[in-house]
């Protein structure tokens, strides 16, 4: 188990972001940082990845693994990913299913996109298993899956040359805007909430920043001078966001995901707002971590365990949507669920920890 | 024979004698000269068989007094693509829309009833599912549909998720209204849908509460709405005695709800395609294609009574 450190923190803050985030209505969410800027911890938590596959692709001399390795490292990951969107998928619509059935409410059925399922679960099985087929909040994985997926393409051109993968990636990313590019969902239309061939951009450079700053003390210099621009930038946004002022999508001139505050897309606004977020808060850790006291462990500990901790959280913020809407929410039910929801996640933390420094049992002999 | 029943006989019979009749009061030198045809659409057909007047264009499982099931407002930018002899471009947004592929599901659906009541006219339906809240991010998620779709309607079922995460009935109606507002003022028409009716929620004052919202949103930002809530609960009163021990025994009631949202938009939408701005020609009226033959059964109950 590694000391708490930056990367895991702000993975952790991410995390307890997007499970707040993702109980709608609840008395917390105008307290979460998601409702002070154009950008949200999706973005915190791909950049993140694309960070801890650089760390997790290398020694610790630096040196990078042999190739063979890191692909197979990768595709691991990404069996591990797409099994935990199953899990997840499955016990989330069984959830949805059973409640609508307990409380005799078929208004449950239609929760953010399960009513394909329900209603035409032949065709939706399959989407389901092809990751075509999304719930509204269960969409980021299936995100994950297709980045981590192509991720090797990117981390074995970087080796070569990290100009070529940057480029690469934002040939793809800019292409995909002028384009509208996207993976379309089945069944029913439409396309992905999370569309991965926009979102690489930030996997690719999580990925290459960590390279980058960990090789020059100069360029970290240097970033540490825009400290500035970063919170002008973070300003910017905490204006527009407060003050409600976007761009009308419909008046915007070609190509217009240039000019409109797209999550789907990752649109300019949006990297460029996260951009300044990293710029503004880069030397924030070693400042907070230390007054924190055992809020830093928690946090950290939850950014370690990341897909646990999140597929618990989106159980859990499915769970604390259907409690507010059986009670009616009101602050007392948000403190209990937000409160309680906190806790599991932590347990949740812990207890994958623990079955990992467990020694396992020795296997039956057969 | 219970009484619902025997009146919607009536009606299907008196259908057959009103329909005749409107076909020869139709006039034969209607304007479908070299200018192509008109805008056609058939008039409420609605029979007094009691204190309620069934709207017997419907199919008979989805028949609603038209009181129940809609109100309407003119649709502009609907007639414009009509005038225009283009095809009509229509944006559904809601939860049942989303990854519905079958053949019999609801755009599809909609787009053939649609394209039955406007003879001649090519109807392009796009569905999309969408998340969250209009009170938070799908009124934003929205504006980008409507500029990725560019569509001359938009018929959306609103109020679900708002519903479900409790969100607060005027902040929710203002941003909804909002919305609306948005949407007209890029010369589009909205049609509303508001939320289902079930039996556990009839006496939640919330939830009410946010139908209602719905309902005065429409009528103040004079757009057309789609009762499907009063539509169902209507449909729920005609038959479900005995069952309420069944599990999930409101579930019935929903899928005939989804089975019938299309017709019952479809006739909102060809209904309001009918109100006029002073002074400009009405749209030529004729009987519905397939009236006489859906009024030549009597119209069955889909439920099942214990003991009938």
């Amino acid at each position: 188990m590694r000391e708490p450190n930056a990367i895991d923190f702000w993975r952790g803050l991410a995390l307890v972001t997007i499970f707040i985030n993702h109980i709608p209505g609840n008395t917390f969410e105008r307290y979460t940082y998601s409702q002070y800027g154009i950008s949200d911890a999706a973005e915190l938590f791909v950049f993140l990845a694309g960070w801890s596959i650089g760390i997790a692709t290398r020694g610790r001399d630096g040196r990078p693994e042999p190739r063979l390795k890191t692909v197979l490292r990768l595709l691991s990951r990404t069996i591990e990913v797409y099994r935990a969107q199953i899990t997840i998928m499955t016990l989330a619509l069984a959830i949805i299913a059973g409640t609508a059935l307990v409380l005799d409410n078929p208004l449950l059925l239609e929760w953010h996109n399960a009513g394909g399922f329900f209603a035409d679960p032949i065709q939706t099985v399959v989407g389901f298993a092809l990751l075509t087929h999304q719930l509204g909040f269960f969409n980021i994985l299936p995100l994950y899956v297709v980045l981590i997926g192509i991720a090797p393409v990117f981390v074995l051109v970087a080796r070569a040359s990290r100009v070529a993968a940057l480029g690469l990636s934002f040939g793809l990313y800019v292409a995909s805007l002028v384009f509208e590019w996207n993976l379309p969902s089945w069944p029913g239309e439409g396309d992905w909430f999370f569309d991965p061939l926009c979102w690489q951009l930030l996997l690719v450079l999580g990925f290459v920043g960590e390279d980058l700053t960990r090789r020059s003390l100069r360029l970290r210099a240097w970033l540490r001078r825009l400290v500035p621009l970063g919170i002008a930038i973070v300003a910017t946004g905490v204006i527009l966001a407060v003050y409600d002022i976007r761009p009308d999508p419909v008046l915007a001139p070609e190509p217009r995901l240039f000019f409109t505050f797209d999550k789907t897309y990752l649109t300019p606004a949006r990297l460029i707002h996260f951009l300044g977020v990293l710029l503004a808060f880069q030397t924030l850790y070693a400042v907070l971590a230390p007054r924190l006291g055992p809020v830093t462990g928690y946090l950290a500990s939850l950014g370690r365990n990341s897909l646990a901790v999140f597929s618990i959280g989106s159980l859990l913020s499915l769970v604390g949507q259907l409690i507010r809407f059986r009670t009616g929410g009101g602050v007392f039910v948000d403190v209990s669920v937000v409160g309680s929801g906190l806790i599991a996640l932590g347990f949740t933390a812990w207890f994958v920890e623990w079955r990992s420094r467990k020694p396992r049992p020795s296997l039956p002999q057969a | 024979m219970a009484l619902p029943q025997a009146a919607a006989f009536l009606a299907a019979s008196l259908t057959l004698a009103v329909s005749g009749a409107a076909a020869l009061a139709e006039p034969p030198a209607a304007p479908s000269g070299p200018s192509g045809p008109a805008t056609v659409v058939s008039p409420p057909k609605t029979i007094s068989s009691g204190p309620e007047a069934l709207d017997v264009s419907l199919s008979p499982e989805c028949r609603v007094p038209g009181s129940k099931l809609y109100s309407l407002a003119r649709l502009g930018a609907v007639k414009l693509a009509l005038k225009e002899k283009r095809a009509v471009r229509v944006l559904t947004i809601g939860g049942s829309s989303a990854g519905l592929g079958a053949a019999t599901t609801y755009p599809v659906k909609l787009e053939t009833a649609l394209e039955r009541s406007l003879p001649d006219v090519d109807v392009v339906v796009e569905s999309r599912g969408m998340q969250g809240e209009i009170a938070s991010g799908a009124a934003e998620r929205l504006r980008n549909l409507v500029a990725e779709v560019e569509p001359d309607l938009v018929i959306w079922q609103v109020g679900t998720h708002d519903a479900l995460a409790r969100v607060d009935a005027d902040v929710f109606a203002t941003a909804l209204a909002e919305t609306v507002q948005w949407i007209k003022g890029h010369e589009i028409d909205v049609v509303l849908v508001n939320p289902v009716y079930t039996a556990s929620l009839a006496a939640d004052e919330y939830y009410n509460s946010l139908v209602r919202k719905v309902q005065d949103v429409a009528a103040r930002e004079g757009v057309p709405l789609v009762q499907r809530y009063e539509a169902m609960r209507y449909l729920s009163g005609l038959g479900q005695k005995g069952e309420g021990h069944l599990l999930g025994s409101q579930f019935r009631l929903n899928e005939l709800g989804l089975r019938c949202m299309a017709e019952h938009v479809t006739r909102a939408i060809t209904l309001s395609l009918l109100q006029t701005e002073p002074g400009a020609p009405a749209p030529v009226i004729v009987p519905p294609r397939d009236a006489a033959v859906k009024a030549a059964s009597p119209p069955p109950s889909i439920f099942v009574r214990p003991g009938d």
